[in-house]
């Protein structure tokens, strides 16, 4: 090999090897990340990824799943062209047919669904990857229907309904001025990778860290100073318990609750009904450690708390135990202020760029008021909150047909496995007239979809992107659209002229749409696109701690509600309690006979490193790291079973039953089981009953289910 | 400009970047049942006393000093490389005899089916030679992997080093890291 051979090998870019490094971001996970890629590329193709250094979001860092672009974008099952469906629906005979024909399918199929029923008889969906849920909102919106729902329905969701409710804003922990960090659920390395750094600086300076988990994580392993392994869904016992000893030790800051809160008294009287030794008997925890730990979170601040986005509100009492978590910050003034948990508000698709853009007038402007949303007047707190429809009434409505049919649905990267029941959804898809699916990958959904419409990855599009610290972006293609791929919102657009939809907006295109949503900013899209890398927006504000309580909170009070005054506003035959009282997360299973057959306490759905939802099972590379489904069980309860490492075992619900291997560790108590969600060939929301549901937000407990495990 | 990879176990989490971005620079091939240079270890080691100590750990060619697949070799096809310091090869005489994996106390060397010829970590010593990371040091988002000049290690006084620490850690013998039960 000569040098220049050697070069090439390792792929190092230059003039000499044709090897050229495109910006572009990997948009395999929620945008609330979307890390800046540095894709090496050579006539046309990609060679290899790295994070890219200068990009002020990752600088530099990617995760096992972004490391693994090259192969995810390659995938063998990438949809190549528009698909007609000819077998049965979910057995994945499909014919190729053209863009023209597949749009004029679509077009007809909604038209008929349209006059027949009526156009909410037609729902919006979008799964992954989000990016293109403005132009799909206002789409459907334009289209007539009022159904638009998202993977917000059991995703995220919660947890910012739970902030509006208590504190009107949405509250991250501000780390890097922090004392104490209370890694409330937090896990980070396999989730949020982005999130590690700062907490080992924290460590680094001095800093402490509490962790509270039902495993033993790598974050309790590397951070913490101390650890409390709760038992699974009892956190919101654990909040009460550590709000009582922080007032009945004095630690409560009351100035600040004088100042800035409302309904203490009541709160302050709820927390008299957990005291330490019963919230210790709930949650299984030592007494010592937990007054250790809520002494270290109420002394030794500015203190900040993780707030979990889906592990702690995937239970049905979840909504309420994010409440009582967000109470501690109010009682001991935590809440706004340099080191707390800070207010930030959404620029663009939940990204906090301290700027503002016309999303939502973007939709608003053209919604439609004149029927009911799916699952409407079934989650009060859900339908006061999101302008969506609350998904986990889909299935039911599309079966009892009540108050309305649902007859078609438009999916863009749609996933059935993130349903309670996977298995009823999928066959009740047979009463649809119509269902289209946009994907990047002939997936399990896409499988039962009557067209299938070939998605490109972020690498094969522009599109634009709002950052922390003030920065927007517009990208640029890396590779040309593989085979007859295309950017979902061109798809949308294209689709919009063929319908010819009122609405000239997007019939105009992406990019003049995305001028009309940053317009006010002083940039437009050709400016942006004039950058590899994110711009900085001259109308970006940082966050000034403290402004926002100043201002007064988004809540009816103006307070951070102890008490919420929306709760007690819903009609009383919700049985809602406005304040956040602890329920048992199992309350809908706990009758003897069903405590009796199914013993275990299953968490379906927890971060293993190769995998994010359903999206990278199938990627060979991170396949390859952990080849089997793998239901993680404590030892103790293996040796019991006789259950060895590896063993193929049968885990059962009165829902479902799925088989997958069997992993032995003590990083998790006994009784308890866990896996990781989004297998076809093990899905564990087959296990969860669709009306497993937290009655304020809708929420499936995925979190927090009975199971019975055994080998098979 | 000699270079030494570090690791530090407290910051490590087996998230297995290091391994993609391994496969990812070098073009392996699973289907055809190779493997990337680069492993890592999820495993909970049992305390006498009871408890357990969870080991994330990422091990390749510890790029030994005293390297014995050099002199194990018969045909010469390893060496140092003068620059980097690190473990290099050219297997175009490879014999296949595999005295190089037996020699390594790490089992580094591999073999690759179709060719029968053997394959190991060179520590991205071209892209290290331009400028660049390692490709797993590059993928590392929490700062466990690192690979510095040997002058830069010496004077941190940190005890990092990846076969200084396979020593402390009396990790010698592979069978050390089999998955306690």
């Amino acid at each position: 090999m000569n040098e220049l051979e050697k070069k090439i090998k390792a792929k190092i870019p230059g003039e000499d090897t044709g090897i050229e490094i495109k910006r572009s971001l990997c948009a395999i996970c929620s945008p609330g990340c979307h890390c800046g890629l540095d894709c090496y590329v050579k006539d046309g193709k990609l060679l290899k990824v790295e994070g890219t250094l200068e990009h002020p979001y990752n600088r530099g860092k990617l995760c096992t799943k972004g490391a693994a672009t090259r192969n995810y974008i390659y995938r063998e099952d990438r949809v190549r062209t528009p698909l007609k469906r000819v077998g049965p629906r979910g057995e994945g005979k499909f014919e190729p047919i053209s863009w023209d024909e597949a749009y004029r399918i679509i077009a007809e199929k909604l038209g008929t669904v349209k006059e027949k029923y009526s156009p909410h008889s037609v729902a919006f969906f979008s799964g992954y990857c989000k990016w293109y849920r403005p132009i799909l909102h206002r789409f459907c919106y334009t289209f007539g229907s009022v159904n638009f729902g998202t993977d917000d329905s059991t995703c995220f969701k919660s947890m910012d309904i739970a902030n509006s409710l208590t504190i009107g804003a949405p509250g991250g922990p501000n780390i890097p001025n922090t004392n104490t960090f209370l890694g409330w659920n937090y896990g980070g390395y396999y989730s949020n990778h982005l999130s590690v750094g700062p907490v080992q600086a924290l460590k680094e300076r001095g800093g402490k860290v509490i962790i509270i988990d039902v495993r033993y994580s790598p974050a309790a392993k590397n951070f913490a100073d101390i650890f409390l392994q709760i038992k699974p869904g009892t956190d919101g016992a654990l909040a009460l318990g550590m709000g009582k000893l922080i007032i009945d030790n004095g630690w409560a800051d009351m100035d600040y609750i004088g100042k800035y809160t409302y309904g203490f008294d009541k709160y302050k009287e709820l927390v008299q009904n957990y005291p330490l030794d019963k919230v210790c008997e709930i949650t299984g925890l030592n007494p010592d450690d937990v007054f250790e730990a809520t002494k270290l979170y109420a002394t030794n601040g500015p203190a900040c708390i993780n707030f979990s986005a889906s592990a702690l509100t995937h239970r049905i009492n979840g909504l309420q135990t994010h409440r009582a978590i967000i109470c501690l910050g109010a009682l001991t003034g935590n809440f706004d202020r340099p080191g707390g948990n800070v207010p930030s508000f959404a620029s663009y698709i939940h990204k906090r760029g301290g700027f503002t853009t016309r999303e939502m007038e973007f939709r608003e402007e053209k919604r439609p008021f004149d029927q009911l949303r799916i699952g409407e007047t079934r989650f009060p707190a859900w339908d006061e909150y999101c302008d969506e429809f609350q998904a986990m009434d889909l299935l039911r409505q599309i079966e009892e047909e009540t108050p309305y049919p649902i007859k078609a649905i438009v999916g863009f990267g749609m996933n059935a496995k993130m349903f309670p029941e996977t298995d009823k959804l999928v066959k009740a898809f047979d009463k649809l007239d119509f269902f289209v699916d946009a994907d990047m990958f002939m997936t399990y959904t896409a499988k039962y979809a009557d067209i299938v419409l070939p998605s490109c990855s972020s690498l094969e599009r522009g599109e634009m992107k709002a950052y922390e610290g003030g920065y927007l972006a517009f990208t640029k293609p890396a590779i040309p659209p593989l085979y007859e791929s295309k950017s979902d919102v061109d798809m949308l657009c294209e689709l919009a002229r063929v319908m010819d939809l009122d609405d000239d907006l997007i019939k105009a295109g992406y990019e003049v749409c995305c001028d009309w949503m940053i317009e006010g900013n002083g940039v437009t899209v050709a400016d942006l696109k004039a950058s590899d890398l994110p711009v900085k927006i001259q109308t970006a504000k940082p966050v000034v701690p403290g402004a926002y309580l100043e201002k007064g909170c988004r809540t009816p009070s103006g307070k951070i509600e102890f008490y919420s005054k929306a709760i007690a506003a819903y009609d009383p035959k919700y049985g809602l309690n406005p304040l956040p009282d602890y329920v048992d997360p199992l309350f809908d299973e706990n009758d003897p006979e069903t405590k009796e057959k199914y013993p275990f306490h299953m968490i379906a759905g927890i971060r293993i490193p190769n995998t994010i939802h359903s999206r990278v099972h199938e990627v060979p590379w991170l396949r390859s790291l952990r080849p089997d489904p793998l239901c993680e069980i404590n030892q103790e309860d293996a040796r019991n079973l006789g259950i060895n490492d590896g063993d193929a075992v049968e885990v059962s619900s009165p829902y479902g039953t799925v088989r997958l291997k069997a992993m032995i560790t003590a990083k998790l108590q006994p009784g308890v089981l866990a896996m990781a969600h989004g297998y076809t060939e093990a899905n564990a929301n087959v296990l969860v009953g669709r009306d497993h549901l937290d009655p304020y937000s809708g929420y499936p407990g995925f979190k927090s289910l009975r199971c019975s495990i055994r080998k098979y | 400009m000699k270079h030494v990879f570090t690791f530090d176990p407290d910051r490590c989490c087996a998230c297995s970047s290091c391994m993609i971005a391994c496969t990812d620079q070098n073009d392996i091939d699973l289907k055809a049942g190779e493997k990337c240079f680069r492993k890592t270890y999820d495993t909970e080691v049992a305390f006498k006393e009871g408890g357990i100590y969870c080991a994330y750990l990422s091990t390749a060619c510890m790029h030994c000093e005293d390297a014995p697949c050099i002199a194990a070799c018969p045909v010469g096809c390893i060496s140092k490389d003068s620059d980097t310091g690190f473990t290099i090869y050219d297997n175009t005489n490879c014999i296949g005899c595999k005295s190089c994996a037996m020699a390594c106390p790490f089992g580094a060397p591999r073999y690759n089916g179709a060719d029968g010829k053997m394959v190991k970590c060179d520590g991205c010593y071209i892209r290290v030679k331009h400028g660049m990371k390692p490709a797993c040091v590059r993928a590392c988002s929490f700062g466990a992997l690192d690979c510095i000049m040997e002058e830069e290690y010496r004077n941190s006084g940190s005890d990092k080093a990846c076969n200084v620490l396979i020593d402390q850690a009396n990790l010698r013998k592979k069978e050390a890291l089999r998955r306690w039960r």
